[in-house]
């Protein structure tokens, strides 16, 4: 089962690196009163496909018998761990000033510590 | 976040750009309403009986967040005193029990939103509230306009 682990937290720290990466990206265009673009949306993509990943890597594990004792929990974690992206996303749409790009940050860094919780409770 | 009375002149809008910063508030309030609701209505449906006290605390504190959001994001006239008593209720709540929890951690074996002033949460809990009431009061109507007929009060 070690194994199995160790490749969950290799998608967990993919998906903690990249959240952080746009946190990042969206932080300074904050900062330099930008809303979000178009352009950061492969961001956004990558960082929604590791997360499909990871949802699917814990499912098979799962599935294959890694005893989680709080399962409800995890999944709830790796539900809103998709949703928050898209929603922000939804929001640029709507609000075209720098608190697009403020929404966008804080959604990332919520995904980044979704990534700590799930590994948590995964253990 | 300066704006200047002369921004009105060219028909701009001479409100500060704090329209934007509600939502971004409204983004905030959405996320923990969404996280206190999903975590209490699992405790209480699942293991309610294990600590009635905290999960019922945790359970009214997801109530309160989610008005907030509602009322901070629809920001009419009625709705805005609706907020104003969430934001309060809130700021009273996280400060009564996190002190609570301080002298007495043995009322809360299990971590709510509010125990040990949002330490769970980041400290989110504590934070909220108080940006809640400075935005309340930073967009508030009657303020604005005193503030666009004498520029020196602002």
């Amino acid at each position: 089962m070690r194994g199995y682990s160790g490749r969950v937290l290799a998608v967990l720290v993919s998906v903690g690196v990249l959240a952080t990466a746009l946190t990042v990206w969206a932080g300074v265009r904050a900062a330099r009163d930008r809303p979000v673009q178009g352009g950061q949306l492969p961001g956004m993509i990558a960082v929604e496909a590791a997360l499909v990943v990871q949802a699917v890597v814990i499912g098979v594990l799962q599935a294959g018998g890694h005893p989680v004792p709080d399962g409800i929990l995890l999944w709830g974690y790796v539900i809103t761990s998709l949703c928050l992206l898209p929603a922000a996303f939804a929001w640029a749409f709507v609000e075209r000033t720098r608190w697009s790009s403020v929404v966008l940050a804080i959604a990332a860094a919520v995904v980044v510590v979704l990534q700590v919780r799930i590994w948590q409770l995964w253990q | 976040m300066s704006s200047t009375p002369e921004a009105s002149h060219d028909g701009a809008d001479p409100r500060p750009r704090a329209y934007g910063a509600g939502r971004a508030l409204v983004a905030v309030y959405g996320i923990l309403a969404l996280a206190a609701t999903a975590r209490s209505l699992y405790q209480l449906g699942t293991k309610a009986s294990e600590a009635p006290l905290p999960y019922a605390l945790s359970g009214l504190a997801a109530v309160v967040y989610v008005v907030a959001t509602i009322a901070l994001a629809h920001n009419g006239t009625r709705m805005r005193r609706v907020a104003w008593t969430a934001v309060i209720v809130e700021l009273v709540g996280v400060v009564a029990v996190g002190t609570w929890s301080f002298i007495a951690p043995q009322e809360f074996p299990e971590a709510t939103v509010w125990s040990h002033l949002g330490q769970g949460y980041g400290y989110i809990p504590a934070v909220l509230p108080v940006l809640g009431i400075l935005w309340l009061w930073r967009s508030d109507p009657a303020r604005l306009v005193r503030a666009e007929t004498s520029p020196r009060t602002r």
